[in-house]
């Protein structure tokens, strides 16, 4: 059959493209299928990313780094700036490169790409492939990798519940912004209910007075087109007559991690994995490294002529070996937060941090001093556990 | 009373689909709402962050 695959991976974002690229070895022959045309376009992500977070799963190209910040701040509710000055370095990353170029790096390695195709359902087929019928053609694969972002329909297809609670959805709207005002050295972070209820604001110099604005809200704190007006008011407050273009918007899936992450000739990464830091959002590395791992034990399934279910749980395995602490400690700090995180709570943390010199606050010392009056560290929380 | 989308505002992110509990919308070249499965029950008007969707 022509459309006929050994993998199939569904959605050209970094998990999905990082999936292929790791699948194609030893003849294995492999497909992505993405529902954009381009890949990469639009960027939905504030592309902030811990230095380390990166370089542990990929070498980045330099064109992909629009800047390198040694600093961040976090904004308390009530305006009091706490300077963090020896934490990890980010990258502020472009995305559209960075998308782009794995794809091809995907397709270069023997991946057969079909952009601009949506995949409208999967069926399993008698002999246990699996039929995918898109916009465009028929797709018949032995293993199926499913990478379909926040909208996570192709697990659903296949009888994972993939429906996010509202609490454990973040809505977010962001945009460029062209400013005096930006800070060229710090990546911002601003917390409070009148500024983001249930989320946080940011601010990611990217180079050329230029810095992607963004914030996300709690899905149950969000109302129509809530997170775009709190945006609107955000850079109006903080970056006065800038120039804004590229306004864009997305979902952040701050659940838990779907369980199991695979079964008989089917992987889920990525976001569509619901595999991001509850607490910050962040879901780059994350998508990075299960892409990376999904592919090679598909690829090595099918070279050992099994893939079902107990061959392919190595995947989830090591993904929690991995990230499963992590992950849960991030989402039990972020339902803390739900309940506990006033603006009150919140002022009073960078209170007593806010006395500290910046260059002395690092993650032991915030830990040290907040946690003895605080069940939780709030500010730090964001980047200790990316 | 139905769900409305107002094209000119989605931005087809999505959002929208992963707090449907009942598979009710699709994104392909643009995001459709299939009124049969669509129980009206609003989780994805109130989640859109542009506000593109009504009943």
């Amino acid at each position: 059959m022509e459309n006929s695959f050994d993998i199939a991976v569904v959605g050209g974002g970094p998990a999905g493209s990082m999936s292929a690229l790791n699948a194609c070895r030893d003849g294995v022959s492999v497909c992505l299928i993405e529902r954009k045309t381009e890949f990469g376009i639009p960027v939905r992500c504030g592309e902030g990313i811990g230095k380390k977070g990166l370089m542990r799963y990929i070498e980045p190209r330099q064109e992909w780094i629009k800047a390198t910040v040694k600093r961040s701040v976090m904004v308390s509710p009530s305006g009091i700036k706490v300077q963090l000055a020896n934490v990890e370095e980010s990258f502020i990353l472009d995305r559209e490169k960075m998308d782009a170029d794995l794809v091809k790096m995907a397709e270069k390695a023997g991946t057969r790409i079909f952009s601009g195709t949506t995949v409208l359902s999967v069926k399993q087929n008698t002999d246990k492939t699996y039929t995918m019928v898109t916009t465009d053609v028929s797709i018949t694969a032995k293993i199926v990798i499913i990478a379909d972002g926040v909208e996570s329909k192709i697990a659903r297809c296949l009888g994972w519940n993939t429906k996010l609670d509202l609490k454990d959805l973040e809505t977010s709207a962001f945009a460029r912004v062209v400013s005096p005002f930006i800070d060229k050295e710090s990546c911002v972070f601003y917390t409070g209910s009148a500024v983001a209820p249930g989320g946080y604001a940011w601010v990611f110099p990217r180079g050329n007075g230029e810095a992607n604005v963004g914030l996300a809200i709690s899905g149950d704190h969000s109302n129509p087109g809530f997170a775009r007006k709190l945006l609107d008011k955000f850079i109006e407050k903080e970056f006065p007559a800038a120039r804004v273009y590229n306004y864009h918007c997305g979902g952040v899936p701050v659940g838990k991690w779907l369980k199991p992450l695979s079964n008989d000739g089917v992987m889920i990464v990525g976001d569509a994995a619901r595999q991001v830091n509850a607490l910050s959002g962040g879901g780059i590395s994350f998508s990075l490294f299960a892409g990376k791992l999904a592919g090679s034990v598909a690829s090595k399934a099918l070279n050992n002529g099994n893939v079902n279910y107990a061959a392919l749980d190595e995947y989830e395995r090591t993904w929690k070996k991995k990230f499963g602490k992590q992950q849960e400690r991030s989402y039990k700090l972020k339902e803390f937060l739900a309940k506990n995180g006033s603006d009150a709570f919140l002022n009073r943390i960078a209170q007593s941090l806010s006395k500290e010199n910046p260059e002395k606050i690092n993650y032991l010392r915030v830990f040290l001093k907040t946690f003895a009056k605080h069940p939780v560290l709030l500010y730090k929380a964001f980047l200790l556990f990316r | 009373m139905s769900l409305e989308i107002d094209k000119a505002v989605c931005d087809q992110c999505g959002t929208c689909i992963s707090v449907c509990p009942l598979d009710a919308l699709e994104l392909t070249t643009e995001l459709r709402v299939d009124v049969a499965k669509c129980i009206v029950c609003r989780n994805c008007v109130k989640v859109c962050p542009v506000g593109a969707l009504r009943t």
